[in-house]
């Protein structure tokens, strides 16, 4: 057997880090959903969030990578963990995440997963590599779509911002 | 790449109806930071206020109509539909501000907040049929959804109005997430996420065929849990119930305006090359929240309750047009929806009124003999079972008579049979509560107290003339909802 052929046999350095990243989604992604403390839920949830900017990094979109690592985890997730450590009936709680539905709700994402996979497979996916443009020039095209096409998206996003903070007064602020 | 900034693109006639109501909500939390526990006087204003708002935006919608301008090279289009959305949403917002003047103190005492969100939720339903890409779309639609979790748990001592709003959450939140995952295989599918983008691509055969079906499949499913059709109803009664009943008839009509207005515009604008592949989908899910939803009505004790099944019914008529694909479904369901708003808000109205302190919800048994103790309550009820089952000459009858008349154009004539069939399903519960209140004795002599108002009275003589004057004289009305939509290459 000669070298590219044996090569074939072992995925690439590349494929191997994506199996890992996919591995850590998928197992801990199962921990946030599913694990009885709320604790260990919300640390499965950074390690989610972690292992999906790893993804977008290997996409090469390293400003969303970082954006993700910087919001979800280090503001959004620290926010649950903090919210959680201070309430002590969630802290040490343990509170089955299964309800009697368990087994349907089973069967259907089961069947949802199968006919996804089954589209993966029809999909004629484009065996070309798409010229990403570098990084810098990314980021400037990122910022200037944002105050070009997509300002009103922009725009209803901070309005979407004023509803949370909104309601979340209405919610939290003393009768 | 270079992306320049060309303010030549920055029309904002486009959003001047939303702008307007922004401006208003932010007008009314500045008028409750100036309340005071000594002087509280500024907070009631609030509702006030809205409800200038409300008149505003309705009065800069008059005057942005008939032109049909997009914004930003298609993040968002104002049209004859877009248009006629918003006239229904603002109706349904005022007259949901009407009934909550005296209703909300009672529940929450934050009642500035609770206007400027109604507010706020209000411009979330006006993009909707405005947002002519799937990114405005889904803001647009997360902005009012999460708006109406809030509203819906606003009873925070209501251990039902806490259920409603965390069901809603969590089914919603799940939704919202069909949704963004459909808008992103169509993105994957077709290259592009604006509508007249995706139709030009589907159109020349250039779609990822497997990943663009996937992507709609999803889409529906996102829209079928905002509008609540079967199988992705479970929340709506329970959601219905437990919010405070000026929320439930807002967010009854508000929701489905807006959620049916996109989804039209979605599958009419860039998808109509998938016809297809959607239309029976859409057809079979219509047929099944049809039988599901009325059938369910018949069983229900609460008039609430009733209610609820009774809207997921009448999304299967509308549903009805939108299987049919052709242009006119879009003006039917337009014109259908204006007079639901009158009807449905009308019949929540009265449900509110024979509510009972802190019960949030009325019974079958509290309609018994309301024609003798109460005849004009009885009868404005009378006038909204009559006109919610179709019965002509009210409003009903004329919107279901387009709807169905849309399906036959789309070549679907079983579809209509079967909607005709359904509603005369659908006249039993509503007739019933008609017989209750003129046929059956009070069934407890103390609790004949009803709950009016000022304002209530207010909302429902607008409700009632709605009601009867859309119905009689219905081509007067239509003329604002024909031809409503600018349709790709049209």
């Amino acid at each position: 057997m000669s070298l590219p052929e044996m090569s074939a046999l072992f995925p690439t350095l590349q494929e191997v880090i994506f199996v890992l990243f996919a591995l850590l989604i998928a197992v801990t992604s199962l921990i946030a959903a599913m694990a009885p403390n709320l604790f260990h839920n919300a640390l499965g949830l950074v390690a989610t969030l972690f292992g999906i900017a790893g993804i977008y990094f290997m996409l090469e979109a390293e400003f969303v990578g970082v954006s993700q690592i910087l919001v979800y985890i280090g503001a959004i997730a620290t926010l649950i963990t903090f919210a959680i450590m201070l309430t002590r009936g969630m802290m040490f709680g343990r509170t089955s995440a299964m309800n009697r539905q368990g087994l349907a709700g089973a069967i259907i994402s089961g069947l949802f997963f199968v006919v996804l996979l089954g589209i993966v497979f029809q999909v004629p996916w484009p065996n070309v590599v798409a010229d990403i443009t570098d990084g810098e020039a990314l980021i400037a095209n990122l910022g200037a779509l944002f105050v070009s096409t997509y300002l009103l998206p922009f725009e209803l996003l901070a309005l979407l911002l004023l509803v949370a903070l909104t309601g979340a007064l209405l919610l939290a602020r003393d009768r | 790449m270079e992306t320049t900034l060309d303010l030549s693109t920055l029309n904002l006639a486009v959003v001047l109806p939303e702008l307007t109501l922004i401006v208003f909500a932010i007008l009314v939390m500045a008028a409750d930071v100036f309340a005071t526990p000594k002087n509280p006087a500024p907070r009631q204003w609030t509702p006030w206020i809205a409800l200038a708002g409300v008149v505003a935006a309705a009065i800069v919608n008059l005057s942005v109509s008939g032109r049909e301008v997009t914004l930003f090279q298609g993040a968002a289009i104002l049209d004859k539909f877009a248009v006629g959305l918003n006239y229904i949403i603002l109706l349904a917002t005022g007259l949901g501000i009407l009934l909550s003047v005296k209703y909300i103190p009672r529940i929450n005492k934050q009642v500035g907040e609770y206007y400027a969100l109604t507010l706020l939720t209000a411009t979330g339903m006006m993009m909707m049929g405005a947002a002519l890409d799937l990114i405005t779309l889904f803001l647009a639609l997360e902005i009012f959804s999460l708006a109406l979790y809030i509203l819906s748990g606003l009873n925070r001592t209501s251990p039902r109005s806490t259920e409603a709003a965390i069901k809603y959450f969590l089914l919603g939140a799940f939704s919202s997430a069909f949704f963004a995952y459909g808008g992103a295989l169509i993105y994957a599918g077709t290259g592009t996420t604006q509508y007249y983008g995706i139709a030009q691509v589907t159109a020349a055969g250039l779609a990822n065929t497997p990943l663009l079906y996937a992507g709609i499949a999803l889409l529906v499913a996102g829209f079928g849990f905002k509008v609540s059709l079967v199988p992705f109803h479970s929340w709506t009664p329970d959601v219905y119930q437990g919010a405070p009943t000026p929320v439930t008839a807002f967010m009854s009509v508000g929701t489905k305006a807006a959620a049916f207005a996109a989804f039209f515009r979605v599958m009419l604008v860039a998808l109509p090359f998938s016809y297809g592949a959607w239309s029976m989908p859409l057809a079979l899910l219509a047929v099944i929240t049809m039988a599901v939803g009325n059938f369910a009505a018949l069983q229900q004790r609460s008039l609430k309750r009733m209610l609820a099944y009774s809207s997921i019914a009448h999304a299967g008529y509308i549903l009805t047009a939108l299987a049919g694909g052709a242009a006119e479904g879009a003006d039917a369901a337009l014109f259908y929806l204006f007079t639901y708003a009158f009807m449905n808000i009308g019949a929540f109205a009265v449900v509110m009124a024979l509510e009972e302190m802190g019960a949030e919800d009325a019974m079958q048994d509290r309609a018994k003999g309301l024609g003798k103790t109460h005849p004009i309550m009885a009868f404005l009820m009378a006038i909204f079972m009559f006109g919610l089952s179709g019965m002509p000459p009210l409003a009903g009858f004329y919107g279901k008579v387009l709807l169905f008349e849309a399906a036959v154009a789309g070549g679907m004539i079983w579809l209509a049979i079967a909607a005709v069939a359904f509603t005369a399903v659908g006249a039993v519960y509503y007739l019933r509560v008609i017989a209750n209140m003129y046929f059956a004795d009070p069934v407890d002599e103390s609790a004949d107290e009803v709950n009016r108002s000022l304002p209530l009275d207010v909302g429902l003589a607008i409700a009632v003339a709605g009601t009867i004057l859309v119905g009689v004289f219905p081509g007067f009305w239509m003329n604002a909802f024909q031809q409503s939509m600018a349709l790709f290459g049209g």
